[in-house]
């Protein structure tokens, strides 16, 4: 099948895992009990509670409030958030973009550390910077997200004082547009070069302390498989062709130990959507996780609806994204049977 | 390979073209020193067919390996011997050299150039993650950078920088920037000139084995191509630089009987016609006999007796050979029970000193197991034909 036809097909089959997430969500979410306590105070009196209810249909039977909700998601309405005293709709794109910039610095420290890492301790069998290597990624598969970004805000921010935490300079931010959310981005559609280094800055200490489990857990399977794939009789072969031990390497032997460690990297996507809840709050960061966290302690079930929904888009979407790579990577991959 | 090598020492037999001098080649392991090759020594004379029989684990592949430096180290180490080796590259002439001392890179120069071989799984041997064009290619973008550029129409055309970079493009030594640049305007118009030189070559080399239909099988990749196609592709791939010495390592092993013959066929004739001087390794004793000239048997990392092959399958002295070819089923014999030598293969960790076969001769003498026997040869008529036995030394 072609890769082409197989994208197709898989995102026709998107909508009905979407639906099927969204039933299993508002189940899951509905279990902690009716969401009517956020949109109450203690001055109401019974009748107005009442009038609440049947406001947000609260007085419907479960299945039904279902679709009211579903109703509502069509019609971009996707309720009340009471953490944020505003509409879900308005507050969710601002937190969504700090945490999506967030994750994909992290991501992109994860997956290149991760790969070169795993490559060069692969390469490297036994010896020294091997060793060092499986320190590095052992302690960083081992220690907690919590414990680790603690670490580091208290040696760089607190002792040292070379990364600041926290977002952005407000002082710099302000004065620029911000059409994507992104902040690095925004900074440099404005031309803004002092804005855009500020971004960095802020974005590296919770970059790296998110991204330091992910990049263990890249560099050892990345390691693992290189090793594999070395002792392969086609290296050999490659070998016995008289080609340089750099293009053995990094032609024959890594992209096929790449395959998979992409399937991997996919799975440590989650990963680090997970730890953004953690990193966020340690680091002071304005996005969906922190949001999220004090969402789930007060019971504000609008905004936890539909960060778990839109998660779980995006994981699907990474998962198709996966399979188009591993298919690309190794061709004996049959899409689709 | 420079011109001190060819010195007195590397003076090498006019007929011979590679001869093994007490080659060692010893692995660690936690039991001790495993002695997988101990003391081997064989000629390879120019444009014949040496086979180099002997039963898995025997050292037999080590020693090819050894050849081109294969050996992974460590846990392998080269205890000793060398390898004499005639390069007969046509620009500098012949020479002498040994391949055990050679650099990384000057073995480099040579492997898939002058010595190529053959490995025994073809669906292992190759990547899977790749085309058989770009596998194939790989030999001529290494050794025929020159014959790539011909066939590009763009020897001598270019200058300066550019001639520079396409050459570093060709060899695969461009670093990731440069090797972008050629995927766009301009430096693309080269790239494509170079794509379709090397096409030619490698459908030319393709074609060379027989493979049908060259231009489409080399757009494939292995997993889609069969067993004996893969070997051809392999032996292709060999051959493409007219090497000196051809080593194969049980080419036919992994291929189905019948595809096997055909494969054995290819081998001989293309041997034949490039008048290429071959290593043979087979564990399959009446399968050398049919294609090789001269016949060297190994046996727990030494070779116990070599020459030609019929003297060696009608007069064998040794009593491993003897074994070895009673224990082959013949048309002859009356159907009944298949010979066999008895006992199994001794350790080769820390051996003993002693002939190795002890254990299992039918022929022992009282002082087998303490002296070592000497590859001598047999008679003063037949002097090629030499046995490490204490039966024949005076």
């Amino acid at each position: 099948m072609q890769i082409r036809d197989y994208i197709i097909r898989r995102l026709m089959i998107l909508p009905i895992l979407i639906i099927g997430t969204s039933i299993i969500v508002f189940a899951l979410t509905r279990i902690g009990g009716s969401p009517i306590g956020i949109y109450l105070s203690h001055e109401m009196s019974p009748a107005e509670v009442q009038e609440m209810k049947e406001r947000f249909h609260l007085d419907k039977p479960v299945p039904v409030q279902y679709f009211y909700w579903i109703k509502g998601v069509s019609q971009g309405d996707l309720g009340w958030s009471g953490v944020a005293s505003a509409p879900v709709v308005d507050v969710f794109p601002k937190k969504f973009a700090a945490t999506m910039e967030l994750a994909i610095a992290a991501g992109i420290v994860a997956v290149s550390l991760g790969i070169a890492m795993g490559t060069f301790a692969g390469a490297r069998r036994n010896k020294i910077s091997d060793h060092i290597i499986r320190v590095v990624s052992v302690s960083g598969a081992s220690m907690p997200l919590f414990w680790f970004a603690i670490l580091l805000l208290i040696i760089f921010w607190v002792w040292l004082g070379w990364f600041p935490i926290g977002r952005s300079d407000p002082n710099l931010f302000e004065a620029i547009p911000h059409p994507t959310g992104f902040y690095t981005i925004d900074a440099l559609l404005a031309g803004n070069f002092s804005a855009f280094r500020d971004a960095i800055w802020h974005l590296i200490m919770p970059a790296v302390a998110l991204g330091y489990g992910a990049t263990a857990i890249i560099a050892r399977m990345m390691r693992s498989s290189l090793i594999e794939e070395l002792q392969e009789d086609y290296v050999d072969a490659a070998k016995a062709k008289g080609l340089a031990e750099r293009v053995v390497l990094k032609k024959h032997a890594r992209r096929n130990a790449l395959v998979p460690t992409v399937t991997v990297i996919g799975l440590t996507f989650g990963f680090l959507l997970q730890g953004t809840v953690v990193a966020e709050i340690i680091f002071r960061w304005p996005g969906l996780g922190r949001w999220m966290a004090s969402a789930v302690l007060r019971g504000d079930q609008a905004t936890i609806m539909t960060y778990v929904m839109f998660t779980s888009i995006l994981f699907l979407f990474v998962n198709l994204v996966v399979d188009i790579i591993y298919a690309y990577l190794d061709r004996r991959v049959v899409l689709g049977d | 390979m420079s011109p001190d090598n060819l010195d007195i020492q590397n003076s090498l037999d006019k007929d011979l073209i590679a001869s093994v001098t007490d080659l060692k080649v010893y692995f660690e392991s936690k039991q001790g020193m495993v002695h997988s090759v101990d003391g081997v020594s064989f000629d390879i004379v120019d444009g014949e067919m040496m086979g180099l029989v002997g039963e898995t684990g025997c050292g037999k592949s080590v020693t090819a390996r050894t050849f081109m430096q294969l050996v992974q180290s460590p846990p392998g180490m080269l205890a000793g011997g060398n390898i004499k080796f005639r390069s007969k590259n046509i620009k500098n002439g012949s020479q002498v050299i040994d391949l055990l001392d050679l650099s990384e890179n000057q073995i480099r120069e040579l492997r898939g150039e002058r010595i190529a071989m053959i490995f025994q799984d073809p669906g292992k041997a190759l990547n899977p993650g790749l085309t058989i064009r770009t596998q194939v290619a790989e030999v001529f973008q290494e050794h025929r950078e020159n014959d790539v550029l011909e066939e590009a129409g763009l020897k001598n055309k270019l200058t300066g920088v550019t001639e520079y970079f396409v050459k570093k493009y060709i060899k695969q030594e461009a670093g990731f920037l440069v090797t972008t640049l050629f995927k766009i305007p301009p430096l693309s118009t080269y790239k494509k000139k170079i794509d379709s030189g090397i096409n030619r070559l490698v459908a030319e080399a393709l074609e060379e084995t027989q493979i049908p239909n060259p231009t489409k099988v080399m757009e494939r990749y292995p997993h889609e191509l069969s067993g004996g196609m893969k070997q051809r592709v392999m032996i292709a791939q060999a051959i493409a630089c007219n090497p000196d010495l051809l080593i194969a390592d049980e080419p036919t092993t992994a291929l189905d009987v019948t595809v096997q013959a055909r494969v054995l066929d290819l081998i001989k004739e293309l041997q034949k016609r490039h008048k290429t001087s071959v290593l043979y390794i087979s564990h399959d004793l009446s399968l050398v006999r049919r294609i090789c000239d001269r016949i060297a048997v190994m046996y727990a990392g030494q070779i116990v007796e070599t020459g030609d092959a019929e003297t060696i399958f009608n007069q064998p002295k040794h009593p491993y050979t003897q074994g070895l070819i009673n224990a082959l089923p013949s048309m002859s014999h009356e159907r009944g029970k298949l010979e066999a030598i008895e006992g199994i293969v001794p350790e080769l960790i820390e051996p003993e000193p002693g002939c190795r076969f002890v254990s299992r001769c039918m022929r022992r003498k009282a002082n087998c197991e303490e002296i070592d026997p000497k590859l001598k040869p047999i008679s003063e008529v037949n002097k090629s034909h030499k046995v490490a036995c204490l039966l024949y030394e005076a």
